[in-house]
């Protein structure tokens, strides 16, 4: 019984060593021109999020050199929000606690309802929480241009005054790596994809430059 | 005694051990679940836990039986119309809104019994008609 079981575990380790295949790179890949040996050949660039500037829940800017050299994931939500977000904070503080003493990774939650969602109501729901401000970014900002943001995460945003809450939009953690590419899209609702999440981050972490 | 004779004696002994033990996993496994545990995992443990332990001070935990207790009869209301006030349950303050659920009298019911029996310690059955009459006085 004792010997099946050690097969059966160091079976498990080695599955997991080898199964480290690189993550994908997410979105359209930019064809380019380029002069290599003195022959024009097409190369491609891959997708990467563009610059962004927004207002977290201390009122300090977070923007594109809040994230260089870090990977991230970023989820989007509102504080009112009465349907996944409780749970997505749930997921997202598993994150946040297996990962806070990293100086190489940073959450930001985009809120898609910024103007109820000023400074100081971002900072009560922090509290709610409990977690420091300086890993996990609670984002304010222009309406427009976080909506657009969500358009270059390739996931949706939008009001609905339907929906509860008068929000719909994507319930996904999106991870992003140190050259703001995205690599990978997890149900941010659901236990068993947060964990792949951040197994996914492990792998992450280890990518050579 | 020899050691056959010893075996002879505890062989139909264990038989009887493991037929028992058969009956017990049918038994176990045979039984139902709660009537209300379908409708209180689909509609209410998304954001109050699947073990009603509720989020931080994000979302109330349910095992507060004064509270529960105390607003019993709220609750149908709360399931149906959901509720857009802020509650203090022990010593915290919760006001995140929560959603109305589509639910009918005997769902609410259902998930209320669930409810009383899983996390508020409450040795009270409501009925369908008992809803309904509390709905009637929802605000």
């Amino acid at each position: 019984m004792r010997f099946y079981l050690f097969i059966a575990i160091s079976g498990c380790l080695a599955l997991a060593s080898c199964n480290q295949t690189p993550l994908t790179i997410y979105g359209p890949k930019t064809a380019v021109q380029v002069i290599k040996d003195g022959q024009t050949v097409t190369d491609s660039i891959d997708y990467t999020l563009p610059n962004f500037q927004f207002t977290d829940q201390d009122g300090n800017a977070v923007d594109s050199n809040t994230i260089k050299g870090k990977i991230f994931v970023a989820d989007f939500f509102f504080t009112s929000c009465p349907s996944i977000c409780p749970k997505m904070m749930k997921e997202m503080d598993a994150v946040y606690t297996k990962y806070k003493s990293n100086k190489d990774i940073l959450i930001l939650s985009y809120s898609i309802d910024p103007v109820r969602d000023s400074v100081p109501r971002l900072k009560k729901y922090e509290r709610k929480l409990g977690f420091e401000s300086s890993k996990w970014h609670l984002l304010t900002g222009n309406k427009d241009s976080i909506y657009n943001l969500a358009d270059k995460y390739l996931v949706s945003a939008a009001e609905d005054p339907d929906a509860p809450g008068g929000h719909i939009h994507s319930g996904n953690f999106i991870l992003v790596d140190k050259h703001r590419r995205i690599r990978g899209y997890y149900n941010g609702v659901d236990e068993v994809s947060v964990q792949k999440l951040m197994d996914d981050m492990d792998v992450l972490l280890q990518e050579k430059e | 005694m020899a050691p056959k004779k010893i075996i002879q004696y505890i062989a139909p002994f264990s038989i009887f051990i493991i037929i028992l033990l058969f009956i017990y996993d049918i038994w176990s496994h045979g039984t139902v679940d709660h009537p209300g545990k379908a409708g209180y995992v689909a509609n209410c443990s998304q954001c109050h836990g699947e073990n009603g332990e509720g989020i931080k001070s994000l979302v109330p935990p349910l095992n507060h039986s004064d509270f529960a207790i105390k607003n019993l009869d709220s609750i149908p209301c709360w399931l149906k119309f959901g509720l857009n006030h802020p509650i203090t349950v022990g010593d915290t303050l919760y006001d995140q809104p929560m959603y109305p659920g589509n639910l009918d009298e005997v769902q609410i019911s259902n998930i209320i019994n669930y409810m009383n029996d899983e996390y508020f310690n409450l040795d009270k059955h409501v009925s369908p008609q008992w809803v309904s009459d509390r709905l009637k006085g929802c605000k």
